[in-house]
């Protein structure tokens, strides 16, 4: 584990920037304007910058690298501060914007179809559900359970630690592929839905229908009866209008 | 192309972690839910990546999976947190940490009365086959009696 510490030093301290910009961004005892949030967000940003050099990988092409760039780092800051925010209604925003950064990547990695069902099922149904369940359930001012993090120091070292764990694990073993021909490095699945198609390469619709609707229909039928079961569960939980005003 | 599937994966990681930070260190509940969903942000970057990685349709469609059950994970946890709300006016999630509090009246038990359908208790029997009766339908159903057999 050492030699990946003197490896990779970029990891371990964009880590470390990275965990004191979330600390500080944290709600605090102390919410004292003297801690302002601009230092906040560029500690984490430089952190997750280094973070993300460090993480090396073959040097694609400037249009590919720019957004990843974008879309990567853009999701991660926008997840640090989706979790430190006061406000609920900052907190979803936030969110919005780390969903739309997760379907960039998703654009990047040649799954066309998932950014926009991701774009419109996440930003388009769940946020403003999300929205209206806070204008719903609204509070007159500021909340006292949001002023304060329950434990940020201890969370934030474990999950960082947690974090160090996988990167390590990741960066310590090359990241090994099929390649185009089909003959795998030894990863041949034994799983015969899983083999790869080369008339339907990774990008293509048709080959993703073919395999959510040919192999995996059973799922899809499930999926279909778990969310009309989530709809009868919501509308049954949710309370009604003579029950009490909200 | 395939080489940088490493820097995909350590963002979705990141992602993931940073949402079980923000479900753990949260009170407001609508947060806590928040922080859930970029938890499965992560995952599927992490599944969308695997998928290109094995040139396999499957990352893609358990994504779609994954996208269905956040859905309706989303839809039923909003309404369990309006459901919270309209019992305590509030959203920490605190309030709900102790079973049976001292404070607290019990919730009691839903208890509305259900009405037992009415009107089916003269249900009609089947006259035996025959003759049709001579008089006209009455609200009682008609007893099968030999008189009424001509």
């Amino acid at each position: 584990m050492s030699d990946w510490l003197q490896a990779h030093p970029l990891t371990v301290v964009g880590l470390v920037l990275w965990g004191a910009g979330l600390l500080w961004l944290m709600p605090g005892r102390d919410d004292s304007p003297a801690r302002s949030k601009t230092l906040g967000i560029l500690n984490a940003a430089i952190g997750l910058v280094l973070w993300c050099v460090s993480l090396g990988g073959s040097r694609s092409e400037l249009g590919d690298e720019i957004m990843f760039w974008v879309f990567g780092v853009g999701a991660l800051l926008s997840g640090v501060l989706m979790i430190s925010a006061r406000n609920p209604v900052y907190a979803a925003l936030w969110f919005a914007l780390a969903t739309l950064s997760t379907c960039g990547l998703f654009l990047l990695q040649s799954a066309p179809f998932l950014a926009a069902a991701t774009v419109i099922v996440y930003a388009g149904a769940v946020i403003v559900t999300f929205l209206f369940v806070i204008m719903l359930a609204q509070q007159s001012g500021a909340a006292s359970y949001d002023r304060r993090a329950v434990q940020p120091v201890t969370m934030t070292l474990l999950a960082f630690v947690l974090l160090g764990a996988i990167a390590y694990t990741i960066q310590s073993q090359p990241v090994v592929a099929i390649d185009n021909s089909g003959v795998a490095t030894g990863i041949v699945s034994g799983n015969p839905l899983s083999q790869v198609d080369e008339k339907h390469p990774v990008g293509n619709l048709q080959g993703l229908g073919r395999s959510l609707f040919g192999d995996y229909l059973f799922a899809v039928e499930l999926a279909g009866t778990l969310l009309l079961v989530a709809c009868i569960g919501a509308i049954a939980i949710a309370p009604r209008r003579e029950q009490g005003a909200l | 192309m395939i080489g940088d599937a490493e820097r995909f994966l350590l963002v979705g990681a990141g992602l993931f972690i940073l949402g079980a930070i923000g479900f753990l260190t949260r009170r407001n509940l609508i947060l806590m839910v928040l922080s859930a969903e970029l938890m499965l942000h992560g995952v599927s970057l992490t599944l969308v990546t695997f998928g290109r990685l094995h040139q396999t349709q499957e990352g893609q469609a358990f994504t779609i999976f994954t996208l269905t059950v956040a859905a309706c994970e989303a839809g039923l946890a909003l309404s369990l947190v309006l459901a919270l709300y309209r019992r305590t006016h509030s959203l920490d999630v605190w309030l709900w940490s102790d079973l049976g509090e001292s404070d607290v009246p019990r919730p009691e038990i839903d208890s509305r009365h259900i009405p037992v359908a009415t009107g089916y208790e003269n249900i009609p029997k089947l006259t035996p086959a025959g003759i049709a009766p001579k008089e006209p339908p009455r609200s009682s159903p008609p007893v099968a009696t030999n008189a009424s057999r001509t």
